[in-house]
């Protein structure tokens, strides 16, 4: 796309998001219910989708077929203008319709891509107790009677859970099989027979994390994505959105919404009319973020465009992703400490908004998660090194 | 020159360890931010019984080196109880503890409790403080409540370095904790068949973890010295103090949560509280660049003296 054709979309992006965007919705999502928020994240996602602006990486055909750089206007206006964020959407537009695109059936994905940007929520069901950082040694099982499965297990950490339509739900279906090797991917119904969800309370006050319980619960066969016993590669599909597609949003949430705050922030006169940008503490610091903000832009740029053209290499989501989680950390850290005494006391945190939520003591709190879904930086290390840097795999008990 | 806490403050210590695990442990935190009115009850008294507030770290080094046993102790519990600050309560100004407070708007983590406050800034200006009622729950805002202030004199000089320092002491017991957690449960936990505790990617980390609480227990022990020994430095080390305790509790409290996973931000754990715990610890009266301004001010070119003189 020409450049004047991409300043001529960002002009109308702008415009949009002017004349959308509730000015006022930081102070009305203080507090609210968890009914509210979800009306809420529902309603914004429709006025999103009304304009073409919910789901702009899928393909045309599906409702999105933005260009990447398109994307990356558009997230900066969302951003720069203060966006509420999908955040109940999240899984839906991301997760479960990645893995539907690359592994779904035809069907699979009339059924769903659709419902998706209808409201349908998704949430991924991957983790249990004992099965974390060792996602394939996932004890779910998954029986197979006639044309159905039938499901038995737990899961947990499933974020967002509790409002969910539809799971992306990994389980056993050869226990004799390796690890690896006898695990199935499916589509579950939430509403089906046998399905209980329980929320759990986080550091932060927040419920956003459930326990799934999964009793006898009836799956037709025709909700499996790929082969059966082949779910793990399909697994592939899905952790790599997570960890790669979604930070391009992220990024550029990072860059255009946080770390413009934190500048604000730092050029505020207080109280003694002195201002934190003039100490050259502060000066280090900012430039140090800046500098590491625009190298991960570019990595997720990078990352998406070689995506597209189904160049990416094996190991260019992990690199994001670790990246991505520890300069938000570090962005943090800097943002809490510079803001000092207001951080300890501003603790609402209004629903919609993201890691930047600019109640820095909760941001903070909430960044030290950011190291551990989607594969614990460890993960992503080992996975960067093995994969990427050929390194001779960690010796094992048992994989 | 002997940094060490005498044999007897140790065993105060330990004593004070016990009767708090006795009182509730682990609990006393989750009760108080259940039941904010319960906050004083939960602990004062259990104190009392142990002579706490006979105690006066002003009058000899072996009430001092008690006084920061006890808080070390009371930090390993994660006790949401402002010892430390009780401790340090001024003997000629009617209050029952003191808090350092350095910014416009001054804070402290003393809501929900029917006490008197005094109140010192970095320069010695002393007030009188009245808490303001909470603004949060208790589980959002870890007890801090805005102090308004009620000047009295400029006489408090010699209690910032005690001010500074016992907190310190408190955030060190927080510390022990968060690292004991950690190597308990990577060595429960297994994945990939084994305890996490084999992979050397987690014993790094732990071993890292494990160096700053060492470092910072021989920094608490040295700037303890210095206010026994009267030195002029005292606040210039209490300074220093503040700013590796507060490094070293960033370090060792995200490698502990790291170390954990998801299970770590879920109140099942403990060191989802004692984090909780220790925010106010480290963010007031000044977090780690205001420490770290400061000091840099107070020092200019100079450098801290230490402990060779
Ligand atoms: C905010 C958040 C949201 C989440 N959302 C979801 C969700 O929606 N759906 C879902 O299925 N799951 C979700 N999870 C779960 C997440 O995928 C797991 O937490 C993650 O895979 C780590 O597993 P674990 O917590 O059991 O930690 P463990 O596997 O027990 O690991 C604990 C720690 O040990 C270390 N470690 C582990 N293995 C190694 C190794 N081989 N080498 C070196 N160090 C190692 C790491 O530091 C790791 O953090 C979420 C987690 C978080 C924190």
């Amino acid at each position: 796309m020409a450049t004047s054709d991409l300043e001529e979309f960002r002009a109308e992006a702008r415009r949009w998001c002017q004349a959308h965007i509730p000015a006022d919705w930081r102070q009305t999502q203080v507090g609210v219910s968890d009914e509210e928020d979800v009306s809420f994240q529902k309603a914004w996602f429709q006025e999103l989708r009304k304009a073409g602006y919910a789901v702009p990486h899928w393909p045309r055909e599906w409702g999105g077929g933005m260009s990447v750089a398109e994307q990356i206007v558009l997230y900066q206006e969302l951003a720069a203008h203060d966006a509420p964020r999908l955040v109940l959407a999240f899984v839906s537009i991301h997760h479960a319709a990645s893995t539907l695109l690359a592994a779904g059936t035809e069907e699979q994905r009339r059924r769903h891509l659709p419902a998706i940007l209808d409201g349908e929520i998704w949430v991924q069901g991957f983790s249990e107790p004992e099965a974390g950082s060792d996602l394939a040694s996932l004890r779910t099982t998954a029986r197979r009677e006639g044309d159905a499965f039938v499901v038995n297990g737990q899961k947990l950490w499933a974020s967002g859970a509790a409002h969910a339509d539809w799971c992306l739900l990994l389980a056993r279906t050869d226990v004799t099989a390796p690890k690896r090797k006898g695990i199935s991917y499916l589509l579950m119904d939430m509403r089906s027979p046998g399905v209980d969800v329980r929320p759990i309370r986080n550091a932060s006050g927040e419920w956003h994390f459930c326990e799934i319980f999964l009793n006898d619960v009836v799956i037709p066969a025709s909700q499996l994505v790929g082969p059966e016993n082949e779910g793990w590669r399909v697994a592939q599909e899905t952790l790599s959105a997570e960890r790669g597609m979604t930070m391009l949003e992220l990024s550029e949430r990072l860059g255009n919404a946080g770390f413009r705050w934190l500048v604000e922030e730092c050029s505020r006169a207080r109280p003694d009319g002195l201002r934190l940008l003039d100490d050259a503490l502060v000066q280090d610091g900012l430039a140090a973020l800046e500098t590491e903000i625009a190298g991960l832009r570019l990595l997720c740029r990078g990352l998406v465009e070689r995506h597209e053209a189904g160049t990416a290499g094996p190991v260019e989501a992990s690199v994001v992703k670790l990246f991505y989680s520890e300069l938000l950390q570090r962005m943090m850290d800097f943002g809490t400490e510079v803001v000092g005494l207001a951080a300890q006391t501003s603790l609402h945190k209004p629903g919609s908004s993201g890691w930047e939520s600019g109640a820095w003591a909760l941001d903070f709190i909430g960044s030290w998660e950011w190291t551990i879904p989607g594969g614990a930086s460890e993960i992503q290390r080992t996975i960067i090194a093995e994969r990427g840097l050929g390194m001779p795999r960690e010796p094992e008990v048992a994989r | 020159m002997n940094i060490d806490l005498s044999e007897e403050a140790l065993e105060f210590g330990r004593l004070a360890k016990r009767a708090l695990e006795a009182a509730g442990g682990d609990e006393l935190a989750q009760i108080a931010e259940r039941e904010p009115d319960r906050r004083e009850s939960l602990v004062g008294p259990v104190l009392a019984e142990l002579g706490a507030w006979q105690l006066d770290p002003r009058d000899s080094a072996d009430e001092l080196e008690a006084a920061a046993a006890l808080c070390r102790s009371a930090g390993y519990w994660a006790v949401s109880y402002p010892v430390a600050e009780r401790l340090c309560r001024p003997s000629d100004l009617d209050a029952d503890g003191l808090v350092v407070v350095a910014d416009p708007a001054p804070a402290a983590a003393v809501g929900g409790l029917d006490r008197r406050w005094a109140a010192v800034t970095l320069d010695g200006r002393r007030s009188m403080a009245t808490a303001r009622p909470m603004a949060a729950s208790p589980r959002r805002s870890a007890f801090v409540v805005e102090l308004d202030l009620e000047s009295v004199d400029d006489a408090g000089a010699s209690d910032v370095p005690l001010g500074l320092v016992l907190p310190c002491w408190t955030l060190l017991g927080m510390l022990d904790r968060a690292v004991e957690l950690a190597r308990s449960y990577v060595r429960e936990r297994e994945q990939f068949g084994q305890p996490l505790a084999t992979f050397q990617g987690v014993q790094f980390q732990l071993t890292e973890a494990e160096v700053e609480r060492v470092g910072l227990e021989e920094l608490a022990k040295y700037a303890l010295w210095s206010i026994e020994a009267g030195r002029h430095e005292a606040l210039d080390d209490a300074l220093a103090l503040r700013l590796a305790a507060v490094e070293a509790a960033e370090r060792v409290l995200r490698v502990a949560h790291q170390l954990h996973g998801a299970i770590g931000f879920c109140d099942e754990t403990v060191l989802s509280w004692v984090s909780r715990q220790s925010v106010p610890l480290r963010r007031l009266p000044l977090g780690l660049s205001g420490t770290r301004a400061e000091l840099t001010r107070r020092l200019g070119r100079r450098g801290l003296t230490g402990i060779f003189g």
